[in-house]
């Protein structure tokens, strides 16, 4: 438990000050929207394993389909066939010769 | 499935375009088939299970009881009173009738925006930062 942290009840306390009459809902949504904006600059690192499918190029990184909300993808890593996980290089133009549509 | 790859790194590479991540190979045959040599990018041939292990920075978790306590470091915490107090004063503006409380509200409101981003985007990598001591190479005085 951190020294201090504050609760959403703790901060809609703390407008309620300044604005007595603000929606409890309404001040929860522009928590959520300020999550959204923090989320750009958070560090906040994660990790998710996939399966890889033979001849398969894409991989959704769609928050709905993948269950995975993803802002920044910074490293992949390929299991070896000793079952370690291996970083692999980032290709940095990513213009391939062949490019799959799907 | 496992993997046959004993030096994936050799071989495997990733890239992204928009919210797709390409997952691709060099592997391939030395002759023959147009397009799948060796060392021709293509799709990767293997289906291994659990083969792909992402790195990545997460969307911060929403609130949605007032038990929560907000998904980010505790640094930002109170940089989110700033946050909604700005957005509270800019409503306020919009609908006072009362061209002085218009005035003033809005003022707040731009004392809290501003806030707001010194904290997060001004000041925020420090704020996020976990690294300690020292920023600067000290070079030992010799003399």
């Amino acid at each position: 438990m951190a020294v201090h942290s504050l609760t959403v009840k703790k901060i809609i306390s703390r407008i309620r000050q300044s604005f007595p009459d603000a929606p409890e809902n309404y001040i929860m949504n522009l928590i959520n929207e300020a999550l959204v904006e923090l989320g750009k600059y958070s560090t906040k690192v994660e990790y998710a394993k996939t399966n890889s499918v033979a001849d398969q190029q894409w991989y959704t990184l769609s928050d709905a389909s993948s269950g995975v909300e993803i802002n920044k993808v910074f490293r992949c890593d390929f299991m070896d066939s000793s079952g370690e996980y291996v970083k692999i290089p980032r290709l940095l133009d990513g213009e391939i010769l062949t490019m799959d549509i799907d | 499935m496992a993997s046959t790859y004993t030096y994936p790194e050799n071989y495997i590479a990733w890239f992204i375009k928009g919210n797709h991540l390409a997952i691709v190979t060099t592997k391939g045959k030395t002759d023959g088939t147009t397009h799948s040599q060796l060392g021709q990018y293509k799709p990767i041939d293997e289906a291994v299970t659990n083969g792909l292990l992402i790195h990545y920075y997460g969307e911060p978790n929403a609130v949605s009881a007032i038990t929560d306590t907000p998904d980010v470091d505790n640094v930002f915490h109170s940089s989110i009173i700033d946050y909604v107090k700005s957005r509270l004063y800019q409503d306020r503006a919009g609908l006072a009738t009362d061209g002085n409380i218009a005035g003033v509200s809005l003022n707040l409101s731009q004392v809290h925006e501003r806030k707001w981003i010194e904290a997060t985007k001004k000041h925020g990598a420090n704020k996020r930062d976990k690294t300690g001591g020292t920023r600067m190479i000290r070079l030992p005085d010799f003399t």
